[in-house]
C-alpha cells in the first residue's frame, strides 16, 4: 500500500446529461382516469404503425375494428385487453363467500383460458387463432394485426406486427476508451437479510479503497454508479399513521441514516444515481419521483450526488442509458411468461414501451395527453434491478441498433453488483462475499 | 349486410304478401296498395329509375336497410309440405288462451252463435311459429243432483236455469245459456265415503264466463219444480278454462303437441304465426314429455331494456319524458349466442361493433322500428329486466301520450293492442305486490326481476347486485341525469350510452342462462301442469291445485268450490322448535335430517281430502280401529285400504319421478339433456313441498286444516319421538363412551351432540342413530343422517353458525343461518365484521385473534380510519316524504338534497345511500343522515357512536356471548375505546370564520410560512416524517390504480372514461375517496420539496 500512495491513480470522468425530464411530474391532478393514458399511447403508437404498414402487408387495407368485414383481409391496429381468469379483482375483498381455505396466491396469474381482445376507440373484438399467444402479450401492448374477421365475430389473427426497436442515435466516432459503469440494486439497508460488510467492500472497491495496484487501476476507471431501487428497508408496520414513540422513530430513521453514510463515502469519490423503488420511501405509483433530498443530509451535499426518477434514463458520453428498478418487468412475469427475464426486456424494447402493463396492473399516474414511459430512441444500455440473478444479453436491431440488457440482482441477496465497460458494452459481475 | 343480396333474391312467403316492411305511417295509406304487390326486385327497379329525387332515394335506401334487417330478422321459411298442409304439425306450446269468436261452421256444422275457440302459441322444431285454434271445447261445472230428480227432470231444469240466466244478463244477446245439463256419476273429493259415487249433473255452458254467473245464480238458490227453492254448491267451477282444457287433453304446460295432416285446416291468417290453422279439440294429440318430447324447441328469446332521458330530479315519466334508446338480443334457445343484437337511438350514433345500430330521427319512428323488430323477430319469450312493471308499460305509455295508436300491436295477433292493467298479486309466500301487467297475446313475458324475487333471497334486487352476484360482475351503472346529457351530447356520446343499453339488455339474458331458468321453468310447467305464464304470474297454490285437479279426474273425484272462508277458520299449531342450549360446541354436532318431512308424513299417514274421516262420521261409520290413523291433533283418517288418498298419490309420484330424474341425471352426458333434467328433479322437489302448503292455504283454493293441522302434529311428534330415542339410547349405560345430548332441534332435524371428539366417529354414531330411529316410524318416513358441524356456534332458536362437514377429511364449508350477513339495513361493515369473525372463531379456531379483531375494528372506527363505503347504509325510497308517516333517515336526506341540487338528488324508485354523521346532542338518527358524497368532499365527521351502538353491537354480542363471559364489557368498553379522533369538516359555520395557518408536519405547531414543513424542534426528525407522508402517499397511489383499473375492467374498455355511479358497487365510494385523496396526497407531498 505504502508503494502505492506515491502513485497517484486519477479517476476517469464522463460527460453526463439526465434525460429524466420526461419522467418528472409538473402535472397537477385534476381528476382524470386512465382512459386518457390508453388513448394517448394509442395514438402515438398507431401513427408509428401505420407508418410501418406499408411495407409490412402493402396489399391490405387498413381497417378500424368498426370497419371489419367479415371474411374480408385487412389490417388493423389497436390496444391489446388479455382477459385472465385468474387475476385478482379488488372487488374479491368484497365477494359474497369467503372461501374457508385461504388462497395461495400464484405469482403468475397466466392460464390456458386467457384471451386476448383489440381495442381501439370504436370498440372491441375478441382475436382468434395461433399466431398471437395470449402468454406473450399483456393488457396495453399495442400492435398491428393481419387477419380476417369469423362468422363468430372474432377476429382471426393472420400476422402480427409490433413497432420493433426503436431507432438509435448514432455514437460520435472517436476511439472509445474503457470506462466503467457500475450498476447495483436491492441493497435493502436496515433489513434482516443485508449484511453491512458487503455493502462497505462494495464502496471500497468503487472508491478504490481495495485491492491492488491493478484492481484500483480498475476502479479509477469506473466512472459512474447507478443504485437501481429498494435501497433501504423499513418497518412497514410502523408506517400506519400513528404517532411514533421515541424508539420507534430512530428504528424508522436509522436505516436511512445508515444509507446516507455509506452513499457519503461514494458521491465523495464517483457520480452516483439513486433511483427509488418498490420498497423505498417514495410514491409507489410510476413514475417514481426522485427520492427526497432530506432523507440524505450527508451525500446530498455533493454535487455528484443525483436523487432520479424510476424509470431513469440518461445520456453518459453520449451513450444513452435506460433502466427501472424492475416493477415494470415483474408485473410483466405475473401477467405473462417468457423463458428468462431478458426475454421481457427485449419484448419491452420492441414493443418500444417500458411499461406496458401500466395502469392496468402496475400502478402509474394518470397522464394526460402523453405516455413517458414510451421509448423513442434506442437505449445502448437497458437495465432492470431487483432481479433474482444476474444475467445480461446483447441484443442486436434489424437497424443495427445494439443494446445491451442487463438483469441486476439483488445485492443483499447475492452480494454482486455489475460492471459495464462502456467501450465493449461488456459486462462482467462484481461479487462480494464474507463467507469463506 | 353483405348476404344482402342473397336475401333478396328469397321468394317472398307466398300466403302473407305484405307483412315486412311497413311504410313510414303517414304514407301507409297512399301506399298501401303498391306495398301489397311490390315484389322486392321490382322495388329495387323503382328506386333505380326515380334517382332525380334525392328524397325518395334517401327514403328507399332507408326502408331498403330495413328491408334487409326485416328479413334477416325473419323466421326460416315454411317447407314445401307445411305449406301444402300434406304433414303433421308438432310444436313446442308456449302459450294457452282463449277467446271469443263465432263458432267455426267447418269444423263444427251444426254450431252457432258464439263460442270460446282456445289458441294454443308455439314453436316447431324448425323454428317455425304455430298458432293453432281448437275449437268445439266447452266450458262446464257440476252440482250435486238434488234428491228425486231424474234423466227426465233434466230437460226441465236446463230451462229454469235458462230462463234465470236470461234474466240476469239481459243485456246479453247470446242466443243460448246452458248448453246442456247432463247426468253423471261421480264422487265428492271431500270426506270419506263409503259408497263410490253419487249422481252429479254437468252443466254445459256456451261462454267461460257464464260459468261463473250460473255458479252465482245457483249458489243464491232457484226454484226447482218438485224440489223447491234450492241453492247448490257448485264443483270445479272455478278452474280457468284454458287450464280446464289442458287438463282435460292432458296437455301440460310447456309440452309438445301434435296435429296429425288432414285433421286441420289452414286459417284465414288473423296472427302473424307462419302456421295458422283450425283444429277439433278432439284431434290434439298431447306428447308426455320424455324421451324425444323432453327437448325444448328453439323458441326465440328477446332480451331488452330501454333508456329514457329524464328531467333533472323526476324519474323517468312516460308523459314528458322521451324514450331514446332501445336495445334488442334475440337469442334461440339453447344457442350461447344472440343472433341480433341491435340498438335503436333516436338521434344519430356513431357505430358499435359487433352490434347494428339504427338511428332515428323521431322517436316515433323508434317505437315503430321497435314494433317491426317484435312483429318480425316474433320472440316467444320476452326478458329483461323489470319490463313487466316498467318498460313495457312506459313504451305503451309513451306511444299514447304520442299519439301512435298503431304501436301496441305487439302480440301474435293483427290488429290487437296489447292491454295494460294494474294488477295486485297476493300470496302468502310473498306478500302483496303491486304491478302492471301487459298482456301480449301469444307471447311469454319472463320478467328477471319478479323471478329473482321469488326464487331467491337477496339484499338488494338491483340489476347490479344481483349480477354481482349470480355473474361475480359489478354492472356499470349510469345515473339517469347523466343519460339525458349523453343524449344532448354528440354521436359519440349517444355511442356510449347505447353501449351501456346494450349491456343492460344482455345481462338479464346471461342470468337466465346461467341459473337455467327456461329449463327450470318449463320443466316446472311440465312437471305440475299449468301454463309457463302461471309461474310468475300466480302463486304457489295453482300448481297444486293443476295437479290435484288432474288426479281428480283420473279418480272419478269431484273438487268443490268451497267459499272463500277468509282467515275466520283460524290458524293451527305449526312447527315445532326444541329449546337451543346456546353455546359454542368445540365436538362434533351431528345433524339427522328428516328427508322431506312433510310429503313423508302424508303419504305414511295417507293424509287426504278423501281419507278424512268427519267428526261425525267416526261413530256413524263404525270404522274398524284397525283401519283408521287417528292423528296426534285428533283427526281421524282411513288407511290405505278402504281408500288410497290422492294427495298422497301425487306425492309418491313426485317423488317417484323426481328419483327417476335424478338417476337419469346421473347416466345423462349432454349438458342440454342435464339442463333439462335437473331443472326437474328441482321443481318436483318444490312442488312436493308446497302441497302440504295448499291445504294449509286458508284463503287458497281448498284448504282443510285437518290435514295440515295433522301434518305438523306428527312433525312435532316425530321430533320429541327423536329427541327422546337418541337420550334413551345412546348413553353410557347402553355402551356408549360418553351420553348424547340433543342441543337444538327444528321443525325437521335434530342436532346431536355425541360427545365424540372425531367427525369420523360423529358420522358413525350419527348413522347409526339414523337408521335406528327410521326403524321406528311409518314408511316412507325416514330420518336421514347428512353432516356433522364441527366446530358449532348455537347462539339461540333459528341462529347458528358451524362447519359444515360430510365426509371426515375436509369440512364443506361454513354455514350460517339467522345471522346478519344479508340484511338489507346493515351497513357492510357488520357483515365483514361478523363474516370474519366467524371465520377466524370457527375456521381458525382463534377466539383471542377474533377478539383482537373486533377491537381493531372498533377502534378504526373511533379513529376515524373506516373506509366509508363500508359505512354506507342504503334504503329504497318508495314514496316522498310527506307519505312516509314517520320520519326516517333516507326520506330526510332526500329531501335535503333536492335542495341542495334537484337534479342529482334521489327520487322516488331510486335507492338512497347515506351515512350517519356527527351532529348536535340530542339531534335525531333521521337528522343525522348524509350522502356519502357530500361527507366525502367536506371531511364530515362520521358518527362512530350510532355505528357502535345501532349497527355492530348486537351482532357482535350474539356471536360473542356463547363465548366469551362479558363480552360487553369486554369487546365495547375496552382499552380500544379510548382513543378517539375526529376531522375537522370543511363546511361547518364556524370554519368560514376560521383562518387557516401551516402548522408542523410532525408536532401540528403553527409555523410560519418561511418554515414551510416543520418547526424548528422537529427538524431533526424530517426523515422520518417524510417517510410517514410518503408512505401514506404511496398506499393511496396503488388504490387508486387498483380501483379505477377495476372499473375500466366492469366497463370494458380501455378509452373511454368510467361513467358509472352505481351506488351499489362496494367500490364506487372508495373510487371516489381515492380520486380525492390522489389531489391532496399531491399537495401535501409538494410542501416537502423546499
Amino acid at each position: 500500500m505504502e508503494i502505492d500512495s506515491e502513485k497517484n491513480l486519477l479517476r476517469k470522468q464522463a460527460s453526463y446529461i439526465s434525460q429524466d425530464d420526461k419522467f418528472v411530474m409538473k402535472e397537477v391532478y385534476q381528476g382524470q382516469q386512465y382512459s386518457q393514458i390508453y388513448f394517448a399511447r394509442l395514438h402515438l403508437m398507431r401513427t408509428l404503425l401505420y407508418s410501418l404498414l406499408p411495407n409490412w402487408k402493402p396489399h391490405l387495407p387498413v381497417c378500424t375494428i368498426l370497419g371489419l368485414e367479415e371474411g374480408k383481409e385487412c389490417t388493423i391496429v389497436g390496444t391489446l385487453y388479455k382477459h385472465m381468469k385468474l387475476k385478482p379483482s379488488i372487488l374479491d375483498e368484497y365477494s359474497k363467500t369467503r372461501s374457508a381455505v385461504p388462497l395461495v396466491k400464484p405469482h403468475n396469474f397466466v392460464h390456458a383460458d386467457d384471451y386476448l381482445v383489440l381495442e381501439d376507440e370504436s370498440g372491441r373484438v375478441k382475436l382468434a387463432g395461433t399466431v398471437l399467444s395470449p402468454s406473450v402479450y399483456v393488457t396495453g401492448n399495442i400492435v398491428g394485426l393481419h387477419g380476417k374477421e369469423t362468422g363468430a365475430g372474432e377476429f382471426l389473427v393472420l400476422d402480427v406486427l409490433e413497432a420493433g426497436l426503436p431507432p438509435q442515435i448514432e455514437l460520435p466516432l472517436k476511439s472509445r476508451e474503457d470506462k466503467y459503469v457500475v450498476f447495483v440494486s436491492g441493497l435493502h439497508v436496515g433489513s434482516s437479510s443485508s449484511n453491512p460488510l458487503l455493502f462497505q467492500l462494495l464502496v471500497d472497491h468503487i472508491t478504490g479503497h481495495l485491492g491492488d495496484e491493478k484492481e484500483q487501476n480498475l476502479a479509477s476507471q469506473i466512472v459512474h454508479v447507478v443504485i437501481a431501487g429498494n435501497s433501504v428497508e423499513l418497518p412497514r408496520g410502523l408506517l400506519n399513521g400513528q404517532n411514533l414513540a421515541p424508539k420507534d422513530q430512530s428504528r424508522l430513521s436509522s436505516p436511512i441514516k445508515e444509507l446516507d453514510i455509506m452513499l457519503t463515502q461514494i458521491a465523495a469519490g464517483v457520480p452516483l444515481d439513486i433511483m427509488p423503488g418498490v420498497d423505498d420511501p417514495a410514491n409507489a405509483s410510476l413514475p417514481q419521483q426522485p427520492l427526497n433530498r432530506c432523507l440524505f443530509p450527508g451525500s446530498s451535499v455533493y454535487n455528484t450526488f443525483r436523487s432520479c426518477t424510476n424509470p431513469h434514463s440518461f445520456d453518459l458520453d453520449e451513450m444513452r442509458f435506460v433502466g427501472t428498478s424492475g416493477q415494470n418487468i415483474d408485473d410483466l412475469d405475473r401477467y405473462s411468461e417468457a423463458k428468462d427475464r431478458l426475454e421481457y426486456l427485449e419484448r419491452t424494447l420492441r414493443w418500444r414501451h417500458l411499461a406496458p402493463t401500466a395502469p392496468n396492473t402496475l400502478e402509474c399516474y394518470p397522464f394526460t395527453d402523453r405516455d413517458p414511459f414510451r421509448m423513442e430512441s434506442c437505449p445502448y444500455v437497458y437495465f432492470v434491478g431487483n432481479q433474482d440473478k444476474y444475467d445480461s444479453r446483447l441484443v442486436k436491431g434489424s437497424e443495427g441498433q445494439m443494446v445491451r440488457l442487463i438483469c441486476i440482482p439483488k445485492f443483499c441477496e447475492t452480494g454482486v453488483a455489475v460492471v459495464l465497460n462502456m467501450r465493449t458494452l461488456e459486462c462482467h459481475t462484481l461479487s462480494f462475499g464474507t463467507q469463506f | 349486410m353483405s348476404n344482402n343480396g342473397k336475401t333478396r333474391k328469397r321468394p317472398a312467403p307466398p300466403q302473407k304478401p305484405s307483412p315486412v316492411n311497413p311504410p313510414p305511417p303517414k304514407q301507409r295509406a297512399a301506399s298501401q296498395e303498391e306495398e301489397e304487390f311490390l315484389d322486392e326486385d321490382v322495388f329495387l327497379d323503382e328506386t333505380l329509375l326515380e334517382t332525380e329525387d334525392d328524397l325518395i332515394l334517401r327514403d328507399s335506401e332507408q326502408r331498403q336497410s330495413l328491408a334487409s334487417r326485416l328479413t334477416r330478422w325473419a323466421r326460416p321459411p315454411l317447407s314445401d309440405a307445411y305449406k301444402s298442409a300434406s304433414k303433421s304439425i308438432l310444436f313446442q306450446q308456449l302459450e294457452i288462451d282463449y277467446v271469443i269468436g263465432e263458432s267455426n261452421r267447418e269444423l263444427l256444422p251444426n254450431w252457432s252463435g258464439p263460442a270460446a275457440i282456445i289458441r294454443i302459441f308455439g314453436v316447431t322444431k324448425e323454428g317455425h311459429s304455430v298458432c293453432c285454434h281448437v275449437h268445439g271445447f266447452e266450458p262446464y261445472f257440476y252440482i250435486n243432483c238434488p234428491p228425486g230428480m231424474g234423466h227426465d227432470d233434466i230437460p226441465r231444469f236446463r230451462q229454469t236455469l235458462e230462463a234465470k240466466m236470461g234474466e240476469s244478463n239481459r243485456n246479453n244477446k247470446a242466443s243460448m245459456f246452458i248448453r246442456r245439463v247432463e247426468m253423471v256419476y261421480k264422487r265428492n273429493i271431500m270426506y270419506y265415503q263409503q259408497q263410490d259415487s253419487n249422481p252429479f249433473l254437468k252443466i254445459v255452458v256456451s261462454l267461460p264466463t257464464m260459468v261463473a254467473r250460473c255458479r252465482g245464480i245457483l249458489d243464491k238458490g232457484i226454484q226447482i219444480d218438485g224440489v223447491g227453492e234450492k241453492s247448490f254448491m257448485t264443483y270445479e267451477s272455478n278452474v280457468l278454462f284454458a287450464l280446464r282444457f289442458m287438463i282435460d287433453c292432458n296437455i301440460v304446460g310447456g309440452n309438445w303437441i301434435e296435429v296429425p295432416a288432414g285433421k286441420y285446416k289452414t286459417a284465414k291468417s288473423t296472427s302473424y304465426c307462419q302456421l295458422e290453422f283450425n283444429c277439433l279439440y278432439s284431434d290434439v294429440i298431447s306428447h308426455a314429455p320424455e324421451g324425444e318430447f323432453s327437448k325444448m324447441a328453439p323458441f326465440r328469446i328477446l332480451s331488452f331494456d330501454i333508456e329514457c332521458a329524464g328531467r333533472k330530479g323526476h324519474f323517468p315519466d312516460a308523459k314528458h319524458d322521451p324514450v331514446i334508446q332501445v336495445a334488442n338480443l334475440v337469442t334461440l334457445q339453447g344457442e350461447n349466442q344472440p343472433f341480433i343484437r341491435n340498438v335503436m337511438t333516436l338521434k344519430s350514433c356513431s357505430p358499435i361493433a359487433g352490434a347494428d345500430v339504427i338511428s332515428f330521427d323521431t322517436e316515433r319512428e323508434v317505437l315503430l322500428a321497435w314494433r317491426d323488430l317484435i312483429r318480425e323477430a316474433d320472440p316467444d319469450v320476452i326478458i329483461g329486466y323489470n319490463i313487466c312493471k316498467f318498460d313495457l308499460p312506459y313504451l305503451i305509455e309513451r306511444a299514447e301520450t304520442l299519439g301512435i295508436p298503431e304501436f301496441p300491436i305487439l302480440g301474435r295477433i293483427r290488429n290487437s293492442r296489447v292491454r295494460v292493467k294494474d294488477t295486485t298479486f297476493s300470496s302468502r309466500q310473498m306478500g302483496t305486490r303491486e304491478s302492471k301487467e301487459v298482456t301480449i297475446e301469444g307471447r311469454v313475458q319472463f320478467d328477471i326481476l319478479q323471478v329473482m324475487q321469488r326464487d331467491y333471497k337477496l339484499s338488494s334486487y338491483s340489476l347490479n347486485s344481483v349480477s354481482a352476484h349470480f355473474l361475480s360482475e359489478q354492472k356499470e351503472d349510469v345515473h339517469h341525469s347523466i343519460i339525458s346529457d349523453l343524449q344532448n351530447g354528440n354521436a359519440e356520446t349517444r355511442r356510449r350510452l347505447a353501449e351501456y343499453c346494450l349491456k343492460d339488455a344482455y345481462l338479464p339474458q346471461r342470468i337466465l342462462d346461467k341459473l337455467m331458468f327456461i329449463y327450470n321453468y318449463v320443466e316446472m310447467a311440465r312437471v305440475t301442469g299449468v301454463p309457463i305464464s302461471f309461474l310468475l304470474s300466480r302463486g304457489q297454490s295453482i300448481k297444486v291445485l293443476s295437479q290435484l285437479l288432474r288426479k281428480a279426474k283420473q279418480k272419478n273425484l269431484l273438487l268443490p268450490n268451497v267459499k272463500q272462508a277468509g282467515s275466520e277458520q283460524g290458524t293451527y299449531e305449526g312447527a315445532t322448535v326444541l329449546e337451543a342450549k346456546a353455546g359454542f360446541y368445540e365436538k362434533p354436532i351431528a345433524t339427522l335430517d328428516f328427508a322431506s318431512l312433510y310429503p313423508s308424513i302424508m303419504m305414511a299417514y295417507n293424509l287426504c281430502y278423501c281419507t278424512l274421516v268427519r267428526s261425525e262420521d267416526v261413530r256413524k261409520l263404525s270404522l274398524p280401529p284397525e283401519c283408521v290413523n287417528k292423528t296426534p291433533s285428533g283427526e281421524t283418517f282411513v288407511k290405505p285400504n278402504l281408500q288410497k288418498g290422492i294427495l298422497p298419490e301425487i306425492l309418491e309420484e313426485l317423488i317417484a319421478a323426481r328419483k327417476r330424474a335424478k338417476a337419469d341425471l346421473k347416466e345423462a352426458k349432454d349438458p342440454l339433456e342435464k339442463a333439462v333434467l335437473d331443472g326437474r328433479q328441482l321443481a318436483l322437489k318444490i312442488s312436493a313441498n308446497s302441497v302440504y302448503g295448499f291445504t294449509g292455504a286458508t284463503i287458497g283454493q281448498l284448504p282443510c286444516l285437518e290435514i295440515s293441522s295433522s301434518v305438523t302434529s306428527y312433525g312435532r311428534q316425530m321430533i320429541e319421538h327423536t329427541k327422546n330415542l337418541v337420550k334413551e339410547k345412546f348413553t353410557t349405560l347402553g355402551g356408549y363412551e360418553h351420553n348424547a345430548e340433543v342441543i337444538y332441534g327444528d321443525t325437521d332435524s335434530v342436532m346431536v351432540q355425541f360427545g365424540v371428539s372425531t367427525v369420523e366417529a360423529a358420522m358413525k354414531l350419527g348413522r347409526e342413530a339414523a337408521d335406528a330411529i327410521s326403524a321406528t316410524f311409518t314408511k316412507p318416513i325416514k330420518l336421514e343422517f347428512e353432516k356433522v358441524y364441527y366446530p358449532y356456534l348455537l347462539i339461540s332458536k333459528k341462529r347458528y353458525a358451524g362447519l359444515f362437514w360430510t365426509n371426515p377429511e375436509k369440512f364443506d364449508k361454513m354455514d350460517t343461518k339467522g345471522i346478519e350477513t344479508v340484511r338489507r339495513d346493515n351497513c357492510l361493515l357488520v357483515k365483514n365484521l361478523v363474516n370474519e369473525c366467524l371465520h377466524k372463531i370457527l375456521i381458525d379456531r382463534d377466539i383471542p385473534g377474533a377478539v383482537q379483531f373486533v377491537k381493531n375494528t372498533i377502534s378504526d372506527l373511533l379513529m376515524n380510519r373506516m373506509d366509508l363505503s363500508l359505512l354506507v347504509i342504503t334504503k329504497g325510497l318508495s314514496k316522498t316524504g310527506e307519505d312516509y308517516g314517520v320520519k326516517a333517515a333516507h326520506v330526510e336526506l332526500a329531501e335535503r338534497m333536492r335542495k341542495r341540487d334537484a337534479a342529482t338528488a334521489p327520487t322516488v324508485g331510486d335507492r338512497v345511500p347515506y351515512v350517519i354523521i356527527k351532529a348536535a346532542k340530542g339531534a335525531k338518527a333521521y337528522e343525522r343522515s348524509e350522502d356519502p358524497i357530500y361527507v366525502l368532499e367536506n371531511n364530515i365527521p362520521i358518527d362512530p357512536q350510532y355505528y357502535l351502538e345501532n349497527q355492530i353491537s348486537k351482532p357482535l354480542l350474539r356471536i360473542f356471548e356463547p363465548i366469551l363471559k362479558n363480552a360487553s364489557s369486554e369487546l365495547l368498553h375496552g382499552s380500544h375505546t379510548r382513543s378517539i379522533s375526529m376531522p375537522t369538516p370543511s363546511n361547518s359555520g364556524i370554519m368560514r370564520f376560521a383562518k387557516k395557518q401551516l402548522t408542523c408536519l410532525g408536532c401540528k405547531t403553527p409555523i410560519s410560512n418561511s418554515d414551510r414543513t416543520l418547526c424548528s424542534h422537529c427538524k431533526g426528525r424530517e426523515a422520518e416524517l417524510y417517510c410517514k407522508t410518503v408512505a401514506h402517499v404511496s398506499e393511496l397511489e396503488t388504490l387508486f390504480a387498483r380501483l379505477w383499473t377495476q372499473c375500466q375492467e366492469c366497463q370494458g374498455s380501455l378509452h373511454q372514461d368510467v361513467l358509472c355511479t352505481s351506488r351499489d358497487c362496494p367500490i364506487f365510494y372508495r373510487r371516489k375517496k381515492a380520486q380525492k385523496d390522489m389531489g391532496e396526497a399531491k399537495v401535501q407531498l409538494d410542501r416537502w420539496n423546499f
